[in-house]
């Protein structure tokens, strides 16, 4: 059995090419951005030349396809390499299943309704193709020769043109890196309340979020700030739930979260249930004491 | 220009419930236009009004129950001049290369320039559709786009990937997938919305059938992590000390 694995970044080729060698005897690795030595059975490298868009690799990479003849096909979850993984999905009569969290016998597990429900998916044809997400294959050890051979580029049809490329500047990036995340819900009366939030934020160097309503129903933090269906899951170490109530909705945005800790004035709070740490009070009263003990 | 936009019907997310199983419980999520797409059909509005003469057509497949006169309205009232429709059970549960597949079908006849699709749709947020759209189509491609705009023959758009932002020129006819922060989706008014109830809706069975090419084996709400559950009224002697040592302890 012959797996292809198809990635644009070093780490991304490595790991996936370790989790191909437990899923097939013999692993090809196509690269076109970074490419990492000895992680493959033969390495092909695909040079995109100036004024191409990687996207349009995927004539090249067909090629490469038909001739290896994959059983299984492993590609990075980034938009470059969708866009060859789907085009060459197509041409085989496949499907992609997309963004895998987990590897199993039974299938590959991925999200559904952003992390309402998890679904486990396999392959009805004779050829599997897989996005996988980084840390899926952790632990697999790559190896192989790496034999690395160059292939010549072959244009689309009709080709795209790439007039520039700039490094992008991240925003928002910060509350995936936080160590703490404080959310605001519902149980905030008024806007200026949010200071409060913000003031235990600044003892615990934590990034400030938000539930839904707080950017949907009334406009008081941005919308790339709530957490939930639709919005941002984070797994900080530390998670400050304060006046949310706990749907599930919100929820499988934080669940994956070291410990998550809860203040709500109402006992029955369904948060009470999903938290290590809980406070039954008027967020008015209970974060500037919890501030002021830290 | 003549601007299709496809969108997709789903389950409204924010009323799926979990039963005791795990299973998940559609029955009082109606069908909603996919968050994403309304940014998609935005940027067909925008795309248009900034071309006098343009037309943007909104096309969608699913099963029959998304041949809703409400949903239909929404969408004609955001600008939106007519509605092509594949509402047939036999479209129950398609996944991204299904949806492909038909819209093709449903596109087969040509005549526009550009296919505008939203980011993911909220149910698989698989992202091929746009892709496997446009290998059908024998169209060129490109996704995560932020900014577009007609430049001579074709469109320049900008899009925003994990590092990088490309500037790419796209020859037409073009698949162009845009993201979010493309377009604000408009709230419709009441005359919009009166309005779009006089608009053509072209609503039909589904064109092909498509083979499933994936085996879905189980779908459940993942298990609860453990919780300590450690609650206490904050006016509790040492419940405020407890709760703040119990935080510093975890950073």
């Amino acid at each position: 059995m012959k797996a292809l694995v198809i990635a644009e970044t070093a780490d991304a080729a490595r790991e996936l090419s370790a989790g191909a060698r437990t899923l097939a005897d013999e692993v090809v690795l196509v690269t076109f951005g970074q490419t990492p030595e000895g992680v493959s059975d033969k390495t092909i490298v695909v040079n995109v030349p100036a004024g191409a868009v990687a996207d349009d690799a995927y004539a090249t990479v067909q090629a490469i396809y038909d001739a290896e003849a994959p059983s299984v096909v492993l590609a990075e979850p980034r938009r470059h390499v969708k866009s060859v993984a789907g085009r060459l999905a197509t041409a085989a009569g496949a499907s992609v299943i997309t963004d895998v969290v987990e590897m199993g016998d039974a299938g590959a597990k991925s999200l559904y309704f952003g992390g309402v429900g998890e679904r486990v998916r396999k392959a009805a044809g004779g050829v599997a193709f897989y996005t996988v997400a980084p840390g899926t294959f952790e632990g697999a050890v790559p190896s192989g020769a790496g034999v690395v051979e160059e292939v010549a580029w072959v244009a689309p049809a009709v080709p795209l043109t790439l007039k520039s490329s700039r490094e992008r500047e991240k925003g928002g990036a910060d509350l995936f890196k936080a160590n703490a995340v404080v959310a605001a819900g519902r149980g905030f009366a008024e806007e200026s309340e949010l200071d409060l939030a913000r003031a235990l934020c600044e003892k615990i160097d934590g990034g400030l979020a938000c539930s839904r309503p707080l950017t949907e129903g009334v406009d008081w933090m941005p919308s790339g700030t709530y957490v939930g269906v639709s919005g941002l899951a984070l797994a900080p170490k530390a998670y400050v739930a304060c006046g949310i109530s706990g749907q599930m909705q919100h929820m499988v945005g934080c669940n994956r979260s070291g410990m998550v800790f809860a203040i709500n004035k109402d006992k029955n709070a369904p948060i009470f249930k999903q938290c290590d740490f809980g406070l039954v009070g008027d967020l008015k009263d209970v974060l500037p004491a919890v501030a002021a003990a830290l | 220009m003549n601007i299709v936009v496809a969108f997709k019907v789903v389950p409204d997310d924010q009323d799926i419930q979990i039963a005791g199983d795990r299973s998940l419980d559609f029955s009082k999520a109606k069908g909603i236009v996919s968050a994403y797409d309304l940014n998609a059909i935005e940027a067909a509005a925008q795309l248009a009004a900034a071309h006098p003469g343009s037309t943007v057509t909104a096309v969608t497949a699913g099963p029959a129950s998304i041949d809703d006169s409400k949903l239909k309205k929404n969408v004609l009232a955001r600008g939106v001049d007519d509605l092509i429709m594949a509402a047939d059970d036999a479209l129950a549960g398609m996944d991204a290369a299904a949806t492909a597949e038909v819209l093709a079908a449903m596109l087969a006849d040509g005549g526009y320039d550009v296919v505008l699709c939203g980011d993911g749709s909220a149910d698989d947020y698989a992202q091929q559709v746009d892709v496997q759209l446009a290998a059908r189509l024998g169209l060129p491609s490109v996704s995560a786009v932020t900014k577009l705009a007609v430049e001579g023959d074709g469109l320049v758009v900008e899009r925003t990937l994990e590092d990088v932002v490309e500037e790419v020129a796209v020859p037409l006819p073009a698949v162009v997938a845009v993201s979010p922060d493309v377009a604000v989706p408009r709230i419709p008014g009441m005359k919009d919305i009166l309005a779009a109830g006089k608009k053509p809706m072209d609503v039909k069975a589904a064109p092909c059938v498509p083979a499933a090419t994936i085996d879905v084996v189980s779908c459940a709400a993942p298990e609860a992590a453990e919780r300590a559950c450690h609650v206490a009224e904050a006016s509790a002697d040492g419940a405020i000390e407890q709760f703040a040592a119990a935080l510093k302890a975890a950073l």
